[in-house]
């Protein structure tokens, strides 16, 4: 089923990529499914792309700019083993933690780091060689 | 008949790395290493264009601009007298304790672009620390002799070098800067060879190659 832009009416093709980025002509971020025989319903009826909305009950799709809202960096992407979150609250990184022996601080919110060099210079325990 | 060829190419192909084994000289893995801003990368683009003609990676006046290792393998280095060493140069990012974007901002950097670059950066040292840990053979250290060299960091690593028994030469770059202080390196690590040279203008390099065949050959 194609999109229809809810501000101007402007008509998007099935699985079209340019309306990720808003549409073309008049930068709105709503997007209505519309069925293939009723996509002119809008003009011919003059009514607005809401009230069609309305009508057959289908979503509208917003788009939503993923560029203003940073990705929240999971745990386990996370570089830093231990985070003071403030003085006094702490959060740990036990999947790291578990990995190996290195240790990094991250201070406050992001983008601060204190790392441990001297975890990192120790050699990383030897497996146990099988002997017979 | 293809079959043949395979098979002859694989057994081809196992006989010369046990040739290789038997009569070549395993190469000399040589790693960069140093606070940021030290001209790491610098360095490693002037070896790699003497002797290969090719260059390492991009550098630049912020910090932490190398954040992953760069290997450039089979530099044939020679001396004067005929020397040769064939090595591996690896280029790690800058080792710190202390990372943190603010640093970067006051270079015009946008704030997601700094904690991006921060992040990356902390594993950067990750991954030199790495590489010290697991398939380095020698250590050129490299100190900017224009700053105090008595800084944790510069202690910390000279002393996890010599725990692990490498061979390390410390040089002492940027004395084309007229506040550099060589003398102030020198006197900092006594108990190692140190050299003094503009890895930008090339000053003194062929002390410094002279010297990498002497302990690293």
């Amino acid at each position: 089923m194609p999109h229809k832009c809810t501000k101007c009416g402007r008509e998007y093709k099935d699985g079209s990529t340019e309306i990720l980025k808003g549409c073309e002509s008049c930068g709105g971020k709503k997007f209505l499914f519309v069925k293939e025989e009723e996509l002119n319903r809008d003009v011919l009826e003059e009514k607005t792309i809401d009230e069609i909305a309305e009508e057959s009950h289908e979503e509208v799709l917003e788009v939503v700019d993923s560029d203003k809202a940073p990705k929240q960096v999971e745990m386990y992407d996370r570089v830093e083993t231990i985070r003071i979150v403030s003085p006094g609250s702490y959060e740990l990184n036990l999947e790291r933690m578990a990995q190996s022996d290195e240790r990094i601080v991250s201070v406050g919110k992001e983008g601060s780091y204190i790392i441990d060099l001297m975890s990192m210079a120790k050699e990383e325990p030897k497996k146990k060689g099988r002997k017979r | 008949m293809k079959i043949f060829y395979q098979t002859f190419g694989t057994v081809k192909k196992k006989f010369t790395g046990l040739l290789n084994r038997f009569f070549k000289k395993k190469r000399t893995r040589i790693g960069i290493y140093g606070p940021p801003n030290a001209g790491k990368t610098t360095l490693a683009n002037r070896i790699a264009r003497d002797w290969t003609g090719d260059a390492v990676g991009p550098v630049s006046e912020i910090p932490h601009e190398t954040r992953r290792a760069r290997k450039k393998e089979d530099i044939i280095i020679s001396g004067a007298n005929g020397n040769t060493v064939v090595m591996d140069i690896v280029d790690t990012p800058g080792v710190t304790t202390k990372i943190d974007y603010h640093e970067f901002l006051e270079f015009g950097m946008e704030k997601d672009e700094a904690i991006i670059r921060a992040r990356e950066a902390t594993e950067g040292v990750a991954e030199a620390m790495h590489w010290l840990r697991e398939d380095i053979d020698g250590v050129i250290y490299m100190l900017d002799s224009t700053v105090d060299p008595f800084m944790q960091v510069n202690i910390m690593m000279i002393g996890i070098i010599e725990a692990r028994n490498l061979p390390v030469i410390i040089v002492a770059n940027k004395i084309d800067l007229p506040d550099a202080a060589p003398a102030r390196i020198r006197s900092a690590f006594p108990q190692h060879p140190v050299v003094a040279i503009s890895g930008r203008e090339g000053k003194n390099v062929e002390d410094l190659y002279e010297m990498m065949l002497e302990y690293f050959g």
